[in-house]
């Protein structure tokens, strides 16, 4: 194993470099191989959707992202964060990008991203842990087992298959978690590898059956275990034939690792990935540090679009951003702003009609702390992902209510 | 027989038999009787795998030599040894050696790069450097003096987790290196947000003062610790405008659990904190922003001060019940299913938040001796590094392959949990991948890496790199930092275009600066091989065949049975390395084939589990 240290996002300079300058070298060499397979892919997947699924940990200031420069209330709630509109991309009258998004303006102005505003729950938590359990579960209050996207996969592929769900990260999150499928989990392509001698590997090879033992932790054990064997090879194996030209940005977070994954034709459908470790977190001296955090962001989902484009799946993979919750709406007097309740989500990709979904919430008619009133319940949004893009009826099974998709496809 | 390893290996054959003769699923709950039983053990059902899982949990694990002296203890003189450590001399164990990195003029060291220059214009000094009277990039040694602190203050805790790691690997009293490094989890402070490793030593030597004395004093502690205050913005938690993160992280992590208190406790409770600071590394409270109206916190209404939030939140009985099931989890076991937790709740309380009394208690009882809990235990990344160090019988941590980044390709860094809610646990510890880097750990501990970089001497970033590489050869500060092109035509990113665009300073000079300052001043960490000798071990042991050495690694190494299946495939596979099943022909070469073995037995699921 070559060492390697991560900094602060959990990122290897590796991972950076890989993406963005480092892939310049290589792309000689193998963009010729991508493109075979992409043709390859696109023929052997027969249309099959892909749900990319971001999650912005730590709780986005969804005002000071979609700032609503339009409204004066906003910027008597934030006298001094409110975003000036000087230097704001804007989108229309009432709404601008924060500057930090500018890698995504061409994509909007192409009607490539749906902004749906409000999207929050009933009696919001203000822990960043539980309220990502909720959105994880898509299950307020419930203590859910399951995530929402491993139940999904369990109603479309019921019994479980290999490789059909990926979450690239260093822990698991409850959002994958599954009854019959063992996610992919990994965080580096290129260290998912046993190393070992050659005389070793058909040990590597064998897994034990777990049937038969009434440890629960060693069978869990085991299983993970196969599910490594399954997935691996083809997981390193796409990563050393991927390379792209797309500059995924200064910090290109996994989506460059979900790019070669796509490119290779994994028959994986739902992929999950996040801007870790509740980086959104911005209580103190917040409006450098959320911009930076917003072109990171931008800039790598851009990327990952424009690399899309190139392999000819641009069609074929949509993207959800989320966070577990917005900000208060008037700052705090650490320049900064507190855990707050709704914010927006994202729907992204080609097959998006771009555009404003949901009632933005009143910024003067706000809850008992201040907070944005919720217009749409976020599984309205896990509705539309999976009945409107991936076509998958039974939304409301998954989800355990009456939750109607917003017109975003088709 | 009289050979030294005959008991050890008795004790291995009783593992694998288990393995071999499973029950029947059905009989499960009457096959482990002893689950959810408080009853303390007795002495005749005390014996060696008993005692090693004793030291498993309550510490990190023990050589064959800990363990048998621990089985020949009655079980109540073994749990008083570990959980009563304070007349255990600890004085062969060095203090931390400081480089000497900080200055005077790093103390109330900026939030960011921008807010230090922004002091520097404004008052012409920032980190005790002044801005130059003119000239090109007059701000540029502040933003280097700003730079070379990030990284002195990284390099120097990465020094300070070996230190701790030493002392986990060689202290007497490992319960208190074992709840130390619990309480670093429960109380999770980040260094990348506290940027000052005397803060996180500080902390460290708060946590293992309390490691397993009173509860509420600890809490009280860590809420005047000035590494946690920094962390949870205590700072600029005032009268007239609390921010909330440091009552709501009190509540909801250290105390009590969501759910337990409303929105409005938390509110009133930050009031009771507004003031609290730290000068430096003391803490101090600011009178004049402290609220001194009445607050009502759980019920309660007073003008409450923070310590007094505290004893309100000590009188709620889920407090002791979240506080104890906690450490259930991190000792016993993860399936709290007929988990005694109300029972070991009002030890805890009943002894007025005395923490030893829990921990023997739960030690010596029964429940923690049931098959539902013994070998049911992912180990952390830093158990598994630690007790892999001891069962093999070193004494030195390895400086290769390297401790931090060792555990942090498994998922933690001891000073940098993912956030303030420390680590996940139990089962978050194994995923597909760390599955496999934890065999690969086993094996850069047993073949090393001889492409090695020790990333306190070699900048880890490629561009810090490149402009080194630039300035040596004399190029211009902005030519030297330029962005490298990617010469594909691709579009750049947007975040790549606006890097180099300050006339006042160059960010990425002083970024190249800072790591060159901080390389320089940053004691070194020991770059040794781990020294393990697995031929000695074996001869020591008398062991005569290839079976034989696989018994012992796996007992000797392993807390839960591999299947008899995998077993013989060791077998063979070490018989067929050595060209022999005969240790004693295999003699002058045995080590390589065993080091191959053991990467083997530490590349099972099974060896996962403590």
């Amino acid at each position: 194993m070559n060492a390697r240290f991560l900094d602060e996002r959990g990122l290897s300079r590796r991972d950076i470099l890989r993406a963005g300058l480092g892939a310049g070298a290589l792309g000689a060499l193998g963009a010729g191989s991508v493109f075979a397979r992409a043709g390859r892919a696109a023929a052997a997947a027969g249309g099959d959707k892909i749900l990319v699924v971001f999650e912005m940990s730590g709780g986005n200031d969804g005002l000071n992202t979609v700032v609503p420069y339009g409204d004066d209330a906003y910027y008597r709630q934030r006298p001094t964060i409110g975003l000036k509109p000087d230097g704001l991309i804007p989108l229309d009258d009432r709404f601008a990008f924060n500057p930090g998004l500018i890698g995504l303006e061409e994509m909007y102005r192409d009607g490539d991203i749906a902004i749906v505003h409000g999207a929050g729950y009933d009696n919001p938590s203000f822990s960043h842990f539980t309220s990502m359990a909720y959105w994880h579960t898509a299950a307020p209050n419930s203590g859910a087992e399951y995530g929402w996207v491993g139940r999904l996969a369990d109603a479309m592929k019921p019994g479980g298959a290999s490789n059909y769900v990926v979450n690239i990260d260093a822990t698991q999150s409850l959002a994958v978690r599954s009854r019959d499928h063992v996610p992919v989990v990994f965080d580096d392509p290129a260290r998912f590898r046993r190393e070992g001698f050659f005389q070793e590997q058909p040990l590597f090879r064998h897994v034990a059956e777990a049937g038969g033992s009434d440890n629960p932790s060693r069978r869990y054990l085991l299983d993970i275990a196969r599910s490594a064997l399954d997935a691996s090879a083809l997981v390193r194996e796409a990563w050393a034939a991927y390379s792209t030209p797309v500059d995924y940005g200064l910090v290109p977070l996994d989506l460059p690792k979900v790019a070669a994954l796509i490119a290779a034709d994994l028959p994986t459908r739902l992929y999950y990935t996040a801007f870790r470790n509740n980086a959104f977190d911005t209580h103190v001296h917040q409006n450098n540090l959320h911009r930076r955090l917003l072109t990171y962001a931008a800039d790598a989902i851009a990327g990952f679009f424009a690399d899309m484009e190139r392999i000819g799946r641009a069609d074929d993979v949509t993207m959800m951003v989320f966070s577990e919750f917005g900000r208060r709406v008037p700052e705090n007097t650490s320049l900064g702003t507190d855990h707050g309740a709704a914010g927006p989500m994202f729907l992204i990709g080609k097959p998006v009609r771009g555009g404003h979904y949901g009632e933005p919430p009143s910024l003067t008619e706000l809850d008992a702390g201040d907070n944005l009133i919720h217009t749409v319940d976020f599984r309205r949004v896990y509705a539309t992902a999976i009945e409107g893009w991936l076509g998958f009826d039974g939304a409301n099974d998954i989800l355990g209510g009456n939750f109607p998709p917003l017109p975003v496809f088709g | 027989m009289s050979r030294p390893g005959y008991a050890l290996r008795r004790a291995g054959a009783a593992i694998l038999a288990v393995s071999v003769a499973l029950p029947a699923q059905g009989a499960l709950a009457a096959s482990d009787p002893w689950r959810g039983d408080l009853t303390p053990i007795a002495a005749e059902d005390w014996n060696y795998d008993r005692a090693a899982h004793l030291l498993e949990r309550a510490g990190f694990g023990g050589t064959p030599e800990e363990i048998r002296r621990f089985a020949a203890m009655t079980p109540d003189r073994a749990v008083r040894r570990l959980v009563n450590y304070e007349s255990v001399d600890n004085g062969h164990l060095p203090a931390f050696d400081h480089s000497g990195v900080h200055d005077p003029g790093l103390v109330d060291f900026p939030p960011s790069r921008p807010a230090t220059t922004r002091l520097a214009r404004e008052t012409g000094e920032a980190l005790g450097v002044r801005v130059k009277p003119q000239g090109n990039r007059p701000l540029q040694p502040v933003v280097n003096k700003f730079f070379y602190w990030l990284r002195a203050s990284m390099l120097e805790t990465r020094r300070i987790a070996y230190w701790w790691g030493g002392r986990m690997l060689n202290t007497r009293r490992p319960l208190e290196e074992k709840m130390t490094l619990f309480w670093h989890g429960h109380f999770a402070t980040i260094e990348s947000k506290v940027r000052d490793y005397r803060k996180m030593l500080l902390q460290n030597e708060t946590l293992r003062a309390h490691a397993t004395g009173n509860f509420g004093d600890l809490v009280v502690a860590v809420a005047q610790d000035p590494a946690m205050l920094y962390f949870l913005d205590a700072g600029v938690n005032v009268k007239g405008a609390p921010n909330e993160n440091f009552a709501r992280e009190i509540m909801e992590l250290f105390t009590m659990g969501v759910g337990n208190y409303s929105e409005r406790d938390i509110r009133e409770a930050a009031r009771a904190f507004t003031g609290w600071n730290a000068d430096d590394l003391t803490f101090v409270v600011h009178a004049d922003q402290h609220d001194e109206g009445a607050k009502t916190v759980l019920g309660e209404t007073g003008n409450f001060d923070g310590a007094e939030v505290v004893d309100i939140i000590l009188r709620q009985p889920v407090t002791a019940r979240y506080v104890t099931e906690k450490i259930y989890r991190y000792v016993v076991r993860e399936d709290t299913r007929d988990a005694p937790l109300d029972a070991l709740a009002a030890v805890l309380r009943e002894a007025n938040y005395e923490l030893k009394p829990l921990l023997r208690t739960i030690f010596l009882s029964r429940d923690f001796y049931s098959r539902a809990s013994v070998g049911t235990h992912i180990k952390s990344p830093v158990q598994l590094a630690i007790s892999t160090y001891r069962k093999l019988g070193l004494t030195e941590m390895p400086g290769i392959p390297d401790f931090n980044e060792a555990t942090t390709a498994l998922g933690q860094t001891l000073f940098w949990p993912p956030t303030v809610a420390g680590w996940a646990r139990g089962r978050a510890w194994v995923t597909p991948g760390l599955l496999l880097e934890r065999g690969n750990f086993a094996r850069d501990l047993l073949f090393t890496d001889i492409d090695f970089h020790a990333h306190d001497r070699f900048a880890p970033d490629p561009t810090i790199r490149d402009v080194h590489m630039r300035v040596k050869e004399g190029a211009d500060i902005t030519s030297a930092t330029m962005p490298v092109q990617d010469g594909a035509g691709g579009m750049m990113a947007e975040s790549n275009m606006m890097a180099d665009r300050d006339e006042d300073f160059n960010t990425r000079f002083g970024s190249y600066r800072g790591w060159q300052m901080a390389i320089q001043r940053v004691k070194a960490i020991p770059r040794i091989a781990a020294q393990v000798d697995l031929a000695a071990m074996v001869r020591a042991e008398g062991l005569e065949t290839a079976a034989e050495a696989v018994d012992y690694f796996l007992a000797r190494f392993m807390s839960a049975p591999v299947g008899a299946a995998e077993r013989t495939m060791m077998v063979d596979f070490l018989a067929a390395e050595l060209g022999t099943a005969d240790l004693a022909a295999a003699e002058s070469y045995l080590e390589e084939p065993l080091r191959m073995l053991l990467h083997l037995v530490m590349s099972q699921p099974e060896y996962q589990l403590g």
